[in-house]
């Protein structure tokens, strides 16, 4: 069974999230709510619009900011409407989603008309995350059963990767194998099969965890800023530790979730010894500050009196002040580290011992209560909670054996799971496996199509390697270029690599992808070799870091075999340019690409404008002439546009018509490889372009470009002297239309206009300026 | 010397470019609808018609190719008919309806059509290959300068405040929504069938509601201490326009509907830099030539690029704000450019029959430092 129709019924936050989401994946969805009440004594006899609530709820989601849908265009496959006048919708839907009110009454009422509407093979889900499915089932006709379950998204639902599944014992598996498989292609989402107990997995814990932290801080003394900084980064948390994460969640909902999780859980249940809301955030909550939709929280930006001033509530008075900076002196990394600080003695360091060493006993004491295994319940913290490793996994981290024995000096009582101190993951033969209940180890299964440069690294040796990069035999001929610098930014050992990488796949391989699973792609050129060049006043130097990038790009773009980029998050300035040399990239639906050289004083200098002109050129969407196209990488380039999904990167002309998305980030790998190993049979490297520009006269067009553009204010002096040496690459320097210029050509100009722009102090200041601030200049 | 006369004035409705209702319809079948309106209503036998003069700012694209010629075809006229299209900016249809003049009194023909058109959703201003002169470009930069810049330049040079200007946008606004209102723009639209079966018969530019708060909230558009807003400038617009003009012999052989004779016309340059004030010189040339003075003159359509060119304009031409812009301006009912010298000759004849006046004067400014009009007296 496909789904190729879904209804979205409830249009709050979650129901219109998913609803949006469902549409970037290019399928319709319907979005209705209830009609809107009318305010008694308003005096009018019906409202105007009875599909208000779903309209506005798309209205806002058009506003929503992480953007929720990865193309404006998106919006028109939801489709707005009410359930009173449309619920015969669902009739010809596969996939029906409840997201309304958690109220048993309200949900079953619902449940009994979708039944009637929808067709024999059409599954319901409830995306409940408070309440059980034995309960929302009870009761219900079996022709009902059969086709329930809960679908469990987290918020925001474009980005947020976890999916909780629970079915119930009549729940037909081919349906939920169908909604499983949709998930995991169109919706890139990882489905977690939960038990059918409260919470399910990642707010069972999550909640214990938040309210074990917000309780030890004021326990212990703690300003909200200290708690934040310990539980975060030591652990491989979110920034947002405890109390950013309060903010975002709503502290309205705590109570809610709070009192729904007493009357579920059993007595026993670690859950009620922290079931406690301080005075402080009941008050909080009475008078508005509920957090960031709120009027503020434990966070919030006083702008009063014209400035912006972060404040934090001191937790022991409730009164704001602004906020401290507050980072640890050393954040712990090795495992030693992380011991000698969760063992350590100041507040600091028994606040993360007591938050920890209780979230993961309480953790290990939930398998098999919550989840099978422990894979399940590290999945579901690693994306419902965006934790880097889940309980268990950092329990490996720190060492099973040592948190017993810690343990056990405290007279705390040792889950069973941990009571045989084996580790609790280990590589077996190059596989990954976990240990289960029993103390066996069990192999790690991944999803068929699922590809993870992971788990090759843990079956055999890089076969070339340096700090920066390295090059992995992916299988089937194919080998995988990996980036593993800081950010992945590129310097010489990475460029390097490249150039290696292509005369061993030349001899060994068949086809190259360009692939690495961190966070973002790569966050460009590493600026700290460049500024040193530029203090020490070297320009040859400068000159030859530019010319070995062209050369190295080059190279692989003109390799005798195919060449795949596979990039996901960030991939900007010389992250960017790689990608643009690629025969054909497969992206991940999150791609944030762009050419942001402007942003530190330069214009693209490997290539990135040649390319990228290249893409627009050779692009005929209206009517001809060279203009355009130049007008248009001038604009994108010199405003240092970043695309905000792989849908605007291919409006944007980053990504070719012919390029693919791949929604679920564990198989973009996968679908990298299969594209490349279709471009073998026959493969031809491209030819070389030729570029036919106008010369001075574009660079004239666009000269009065900038000037009108500087008079309105919209740009600064520099951005002028920069826009300038931008317009000069692009316009094709001192060509003229008649006599093409090669791609050699327009390299010189990159490298001049690059030489150009490091020699001026305007330049030096930004780079300068973002090294040290993380935050562009505008000089 | 013949006497020439304007007998048939109509327009397509005038609507925002891009988010208008006529931004996804080609500009040849735009204005070829509207001739073919003219025809009708007029009752003009085509094959007495020698040439269809049409006006155009950037005829390139699907403006391009000698659009003139082609739209003989797309309103389905005689082939008999000639077509050329000719470019003066803002001034082409008006200069369209020169032509036609001078042709008739050189005996060249007895009826023109003088239309003009422009699709600024479809071809951009500026063209889509804007290729400016290098050398000029250095030598003298004005040549080049941008529309809202020039308008800044004559609120600097005539102390023309914002406020001003804003107030003069607002009366723009307000007597285009009245006639609105009053349905005085039927008679003159021709609605316009789209590929996809709906027409549209509204100016969609007009915003009647537009006040003065409203207006001094909005940023400046082109200097960043500027005065000039998208609020006191002509918004970019589709649309297009047509007149018929013949011989009054011809008119009164034909009984066609005599709107108004053409007494007087005139072109001249200015300073790029100040191009809004172009109406000034060529107005006195015109009237001139017409004999008359600015006294003479009943009805006024001065075509309103910007609030504070056509304040400027005023100050050196005083004209009573009751003779001005009856039905409204540029400013409320949109600039589509190769179009809007045919509307406001064309509504300035219809007004001299409206109103039951004596004499009009049409006139524009023209991006690169020109001025263009017309003087029309009533039959």
């Amino acid at each position: 069974m496909d789904i190729k129709k879904v209804a979205v019924i409830g249009a709050g936050v979650m129901g219109a999230g998913i609803a949006a989401h469902i549409a970037n994946a290019g399928i319709p969805v319907y979005l209705l709510d209830i009609v809107p009440t009318l305010r008694p004594g308003s005096g009018q006899s019906g409202v105007d619009n009875r599909n208000s609530i779903a309209e506005s709820a798309i209205a806002k989601l058009l506003k929503a900011e992480p953007a929720a849908f990865m193309h404006k265009n998106y919006a028109r496959l939801v489709t707005p409407g009410n359930i009173e006048d449309h619920l015969d919708w669902v009739g010809d839907v596969d996939w029906v989603i409840e997201a309304v009110l958690e109220n048993p009454a309200i949900k079953q009422e619902l449940y009994r008309k979708l039944d009637n509407i929808c067709g024999p093979d059409t599954l319901i889900s409830s995306n409940t995350s408070t309440l059980p499915l034995k309960l929302l089932a009870r009761d219900m006709p079996d022709s009902f059963k059969q086709r329930f379950m809960i679908t469990h998204f987290f918020n925001p639902p474009r980005y947020m990767r976890l999916l909780e599944l629970v079915s119930g014992a009549a729940t037909r598996p081919e349906l939920v194998a169908a909604v499983s498989r949709f998930a995991d292609t169109h919706l890139g989402k990882d489905s977690v099969i939960c038990k059918d107990t409260p919470g399910f997995i990642g707010n069972r814990i999550g909640i214990y965890w938040l309210q074990c932290g917000l309780l030890e801080a004021i326990k212990l003394g703690l300003t909200v800023e200290q708690a934040d900084a310990v539980m975060s980064a030591p652990f491989g948390i979110p920034k947002t530790g405890i109390f950013g994460l309060l903010d975002l969640v709503g502290l309205d909902l705590i109570p809610h979730i709070l009192g729904g999780m007493k009357l579920a859980l059993p007595k026993e249940d670690a859950f009620h010894q922290v079931n406690f809301l301080p005075e402080l955030v009941q008050t909080m909550i009475a008078d508005g500050y509920t957090g960031r939709k709120g009027k503020g929280g434990f966070y919030r930006l006083n702008e009063t009196g014209g400035k912006r001033v972060k404040e934090s509530i001191n937790l022991q008075t409730g009164g704001y002040q602004p906020s401290e900076k507050f980072a640890l002196p050393e954040v712990a990394k090795t495992q030693d580290e992380l011991r000698v600080f969760l063992s350590g003695d100041d507040a600091l360091c028994r606040f993360a011992w007591q938050v920890l060493s209780n979230t993961l006993v309480y953790s290990a004491s939930l398998i098999p209560e919550i989840a099978d295994d422990i894979v399940a319940v590290d999945t579901a913290m690693r994306l419902g909670y965006n934790w880097k490793f889940g309980p268990f996994e950092l329990l490996d981290r720190i060492g099973v054996d040592w948190f017993v024995d810690r343990l056990l000096a405290k007279n705390r009582d040792v889950p069973p799971l941990l009571a045989s101190r084996h580790r609790l993951y280990k590589i077996d033969s190059g596989k990954r496996s976990f240990v289960d209940l029993s103390g066996n180890y069990q192999t790690v299964r991944r999803t068929d199509g699922v590809l993870l440069l992971a788990d090759i690294k843990l079956s055999a040796p890089a076969i070339l390697e340096n700090p920066s990069a390295s090059l992995w035999d992916i299988g089937d001929g194919v080998a995988c270029l990996e980036f593993h610098s800081k950010m992945n930014t590129l310097d010489m050992d990475s460029l390097t690599l490249v150039r290696q990488s292509v005369e061993k796949v030349k001899t060994d391989f068949s086809a190259l992808v360009i692939h690495n699973d961190a966070d973002n792609f790569s966050a460009g050129a590493n600026l700290t070799l460049l500024v040193q060049a530029i203090h020490s006043q070297d320009w040859p130097a400068v000159g030859q870091l530019i010319k070995q990038g062209q050369q190295t790009y080059k190279a692989l773009k003109y390799a005798p075999f195919p060449v795949v980029g596979a990039p996901s998050g960030l991939a900007l300035g010389g992250g960017c340019e790689i990608l643009l040399h690629c025969d054909a990239i497969q992206a991940h639906a999150e791609l944030y690409i762009g050419l942001v050289e402007v942003g530190v004083g330069l214009v693209p200098g490997w290539g990135g404008c040649k390319e990228y002109l290249r893409r627009w050129l050779e692009f005929a969407r209206r009517p001809g002439g060279p203009m355009p196209g130049i007008a248009q990488a001038f604009e994108t380039i010199g405003m240092a546009k970043v695309s905000k999904s792989a849908a605007e990167a291919k409006e944007m002309l980053f990504l070719s018509t012919t390029d693919g998305i791949t929604m679920n980030k564990d198989r973009l790998l996968a679908d990298a490889k299969s594209k490349a190993l279709r471009l073998v049979p026959g493969y031809m490297p491209p030819k070389s372009s030729s570029y036919q520009l106008p010369g001075a006269s574009a660079r004239a067009a666009m000269d009065v470009a900038i000037n009108n553009l500087k008079m309105a204010g919209k740009i600064t002096d520099y951005d002028v002297e920069i826009s300038q040496q931008l317009a000069d690459v692009l316009s094709g320097g001192q060509c003229d239309i008649t006599e093409p210029l090669t791609e050699d050509g327009l390299l010189n100009l990159e490298l001049n206009a690059f030489l150009h722009l490091v020699q001026q102090p305007g330049t030096l200041a930004r780079l300068e300026h973002l090294l040290k601030t993380g935050k562009p200049l505008r000089n | 010397m013949k006497n020439v006369v304007i007998a048939g004035y109509c327009r397509s409705p005038f609507t925002p470019a891009q988010k208008g209702q006529l931004a996804k319809v080609r500009p040849d079948d735009l204005v070829a609808q509207v001739i073919k309106g003219l025809i009708h209503d007029t009752g003009v036998n085509p094959g007495d018609i020698e040439d269809l003069i049409l006006g155009c700012a950037f005829p390139e694209g699907e403006q391009g190719m000698n659009l003139a010629r082609l739209i003989v075809h797309l309103a389905e006229l005689p082939m008999t008919i000639a077509g050329t299209t000719i470019n003066r900016f803002c001034g082409s249809s008006m200069q369209a309806i020169h032509n036609a003049a001078g042709a008739i009194q050189m005996n060249a023909g007895e009826v023109f059509i003088c239309a003009g058109v422009e699709s600024m959703s479809r071809v951009p201003m500026g063209g889509f290959n804007y290729l400016p002169n290098p050398g000029l470009y250095k030598a003298y930069p004005q040549a080049y300068i941008g529309m809202g810049e020039t308008a800044e330049n004559l609120a600097l040079q005539y102390h023309i405040d914002r406020l001003a200007q804003e107030t003069f946008a607002v009366a723009s606004q307000q007597k285009a929504g009245a006639a609105q209102q009053n349905g005085l723009f039927a008679t003159e639209i021709i609605p316009i069938k789209r590929a996809d079966g709906e027409t549209v018969q509204y100016d969609g530019c007009i915003r009647a509601d537009s006040t003065l708060q409203a207006l001094a909230e909005l940023p400046p558009a082109f200097l960043k201490n500027g005065s000039v807003t998208a609020g006191t400038s002509s918004p970019l617009t589709d649309g297009a326009a047509a007149v018929l003009v013949c011989s009054e012999k011809y008119a009164d052989l034909h009984g066609l509907e005599k709107l108004a004779r053409i007494r007087a016309i005139a072109v001249s340059g200015c300073a790029p830099e100040i191009m809004g004030i172009g109406p000034v010189s060529a107005t006195h040339k015109a009237l001139k030539r017409a004999g008359l003075t600015l006294q003479n003159i009943d009805i006024v359509e001065l075509n309103e690029a910007f609030a504070a060119q056509s304040l400027a304009v005023l100050k050196e031409l005083p004209i009573s704000l009751e003779k001005l812009n009856l039905d409204g301006g540029a400013i409320a009912l949109g600039h589509p450019l190769g179009a809007s010298g045919a509307r406001i000759t064309g509504k300035a004849a219809s007004l001299l029959k409206r109103e039951n006046k004596q004499f009009a004067l049409a006139t524009q400014c023209i991006g690169g430092g020109q001025g263009i009009a017309t003087i029309l007296e009533a039959i």
